[in-house]
């Protein structure tokens, strides 16, 4: 018996962008007449080819876990939608052995009319599991879920982070020998969070298969040791989890976004680690003219769980007067022993009356800090304020 | 060891039918859920299910028994039309429900696989319960007009089996063409008012037999339930057999069952994609 759980060859999935394919009856009927007169122009409509994914090969062993990164249409959805069979391939094949379940969204098919309880027999028996396997666990999931007194009402009742705590639990009590998960630990509070990455951990922890996408670089570095980098379609990198999530943030560094605003940020130690001592450089650089009179820089770092370890903003600093006719501000931060293994930071443009923000660049970046164990700062009650310099020009 | 392999290259048309039984706990439990959601919040609750087939079965006897006088060959009229429409409110209410039931059901079909024929499936589960409701309404009618059955009856799970795969054969067809071609999404209520005319329901087979010429009634009974009413009626009433052109709707019930599902098969790939 082999030892591997998923293999994917030459996997491919293509899309017909404006194409009759889907709906338009006339057009249908139009290729149809063309084919019986024997005309073969291939060009019913403006038919286009979009390969969402191309080429993919890759093996999953039997209890490994693995992660799957890239940015927003990289084709991380199409591949998990794939593997879950929602969606046949175009082209190659895979092969899974055992049994799977997939959940690319928690709380499938609840219905706001029924009750809790029976919700959790129907979100159960649409996820795969047998009515006796939701009977014996039931307690047990009522109990995660943490509404025991609200079990017996209609779920509409319900708020909607008791509506999320309700499906996260029927959904963790999956046992299947695969596990393929796609975004669903960004639902509910902290707290709910923390105990939903517990669960995954303990169920990677139990020799499961699982194949997980996250934007959560934090939940995917701790829950898988294999990563896949997916980039527009490809596999850019794949292998070690370390490895590919470095090639990842590297790939990642420089992000242009909406506003034309650039990020780079870059450790200015010989080794390419911010140790502590050390600076971070982060420069940032938009086009000249880009902002009016009046416009505002925000600056602020925190770790994975959202606290803030550091904010600047430039507002009423006599030095940013003119900002917006400057063109880079490059920030240089000392490390006072950050040992968070992955900092985020934030940067925003906003003019001082207005409410949102003309250029906003969040939780993208990403910095490694040394992983050399260093005696921590860090404090969740106060902002510890580091050796902070800037350069405008 | 359970296995999956899925080969672009080598795709079969497979009815799995194995697969499907193996989720009988999900169209039983979307069928429930249908069920339970149907009469929430309404006033009169299940009483509707009684109360829709009663006020038709009402308007049938004024309008047909009594102001035109269809000749029902000495059956009291209310139990000859309760007879008829027993077998097409559940045709009908399949039809209904299932032509829009897989778009009705996308946000399940785009985010986890189950066999798609599932949904439809569930839709015919769920009008199991108006039927019975007919069966009553039918049952009651037969006491109060003393009417003992015929030893036709014996037929009767024959045609019960016959309506519930026409049903079935028609509603896979709507709800795969439904989402390829949205159009059908208007054809379905037009189909089933058009329906109702072209069905004895109301009126006996016979009618259609003796005033119009062969060929037409040929078409008539192209229509599957023509067939199923005239052989559920003759089952429950006694009378008259199905004529042999009854057989028409038949044949038809078993090439539009198996080539729906086909077809449904066919359309599932793509489910996903275009719902």
């Amino acid at each position: 018996m082999s030892d591997i759980a998923v293999r994917v060859e030459n996997l491919g999935k293509c899309y017909q962008i404006g194409h009759a394919k889907s709906g338009d009856f006339r057009e249908s009927f139009d290729s149809w007449i063309n084919k019986l007169r024997g005309i073969n122009n291939g060009q019913t409509g403006e038919s286009k080819e979009f390969w969402a994914l191309k080429d993919i090969d890759f093996e999953i062993k039997k209890g490994e876990a693995v992660g799957i990164i890239g940015s927003n249409g990289a084709g991380k959805s199409t591949l998990l939608k794939i593997l879950s069979r929602i969606t046949e391939p175009t082209k190659g094949r895979f092969e899974i052995n055992g049994r799977v379940s997939s959940l690319l969204e928690v709380g499938t098919g609840f219905h706001p009319e029924l009750s809790g309880r029976e919700n959790i027999y129907l979100n159960g028996t649409i996820l795969g599991m047998k009515r006796r396997e939701i009977k014996a666990k039931f307690d047990e999931i009522v109990a995660f879920s943490g509404v025991e007194k609200f079990i017996d009402i209609p779920v509409k009742h319900y708020s909607s982070g008791m509506k999320v705590r309700l499906a996260f639990a029927v959904a963790a009590h999956l046992e299947p020998e695969i596990l393929i998960i796609d975004e669903v630990l960004a639902v509910g509070d902290a707290e709910f969070q923390k105990k939903s990455l517990g669960k995954m951990e303990e169920v990677t922890g139990k020799g499961r298969t699982v194949l997980f996408v996250s934007h959560n670089m934090g939940a995917v570095r701790d829950l898988c040791s294999k990563g896949v980098f997916l980039s527009k379609g490809t596999i850019s990198q794949q292998g070690e989890m370390s490895k590919v999530l470095s090639d990842y943030v590297n790939s990642e560094a420089k992000i242009n976004k909406e506003g034309g605003v650039v990020v780079n940020v870059s450790p200015l130690d010989k080794e390419g680690k911010w140790l502590k001592g050390t600076f971070l450089k982060v420069e940032v650089e938009w086009a000249r003219n880009l902002f009016q009179e009046g416009i505002n820089f925000d600056f602020s770092m925190r770790t994975v769980d959202r606290v803030k370890l550091f904010a600047f903003s430039s507002e009423k600093r006599p030095d940013f007067k003119d900002l917006h006719k400057r063109s880079k501000i490059t920030l240089l931060i000392e490390n006072i022993g950050y040992v968070n293994n992955e900092l985020f930071i934030d940067v925003g443009f906003k003019y001082v009356n207005k409410d949102s923000y003309e250029a906003l660049i969040l939780n993208e970046q990403l910095i490694t800090p040394s992983k050399e164990k260093i005696e921590s700062f860090l404090r969740r009650d106060i902002l510890v304020v580091p050796g902070f310099q800037y350069i405008i020009e | 060891m359970h296995r999956t392999i899925v080969d672009a290259d080598k795709q079969k048309l497979n009815l799995n039918l194995r697969e499907l039984f193996n989720y009988r706990d999900l169209f039983l439990i979307l069928a429930y859920r249908d069920l339970k959601v149907r009469y929430a919040q309404t006033f009169l609750g299940f009483f509707w299910a009684f109360l829709q087939p009663a006020a038709t079965l009402l308007i049938f006897t004024v309008v047909f028994g009594r102001a035109i006088q269809v000749d029902t060959d000495g059956v009291p009229y209310p139990l000859f039309a309760i007879t008829g429409m027993t077998a097409w409110t559940y045709f009908a209410f399949v039809l209904n429900q299932s032509g829009n039931s897989v778009i009705g059901a996308q946000e399940m079909v785009k985010k986890i696989y189950f066999p798609r024929l599932v949904i439809p499936l569930s839709k015919a589960v769920v009008g199991f319960v108006d039927f019975a409701i007919a069966f009553l309404i039918l049952g009651v009618m037969m006491l109060f007009y003393c009417f003992s059955p015929s030893g036709n009856i014996l037929y009767l799970p024959l045609f019960i089996l016959l309506t519930i795969i026409s049903a079935l054969a028609v509603g896979i067809w709507l709800s795969a063409l439904t989402i390829r071609y949205r159009d059908f999404q208007h054809v379905v209520p037009f189909l089933v008012q058009f329906g109702l005319y072209a069905t004895p329901t109301a009126y006996p087979a016979e009618t259609i037999i003796n005033s119009l010429p062969d060929w037409a009634v040929a078409i008539y009974y192209l229509n599957p339930m023509a067939g199923v009413v005239e052989g559920f009626r003759w089952s429950v009433l006694g009378g008259a057999p199905p004529s042999d052109f009854a057989y028409i709707s038949f044949v038809l019930i078993g090439i539009l069952f198996m080539s729906g599902l086909y077809y449904f098969r066919k359309v599932e790939r793509v489910m996903a994609d275009i719902v």
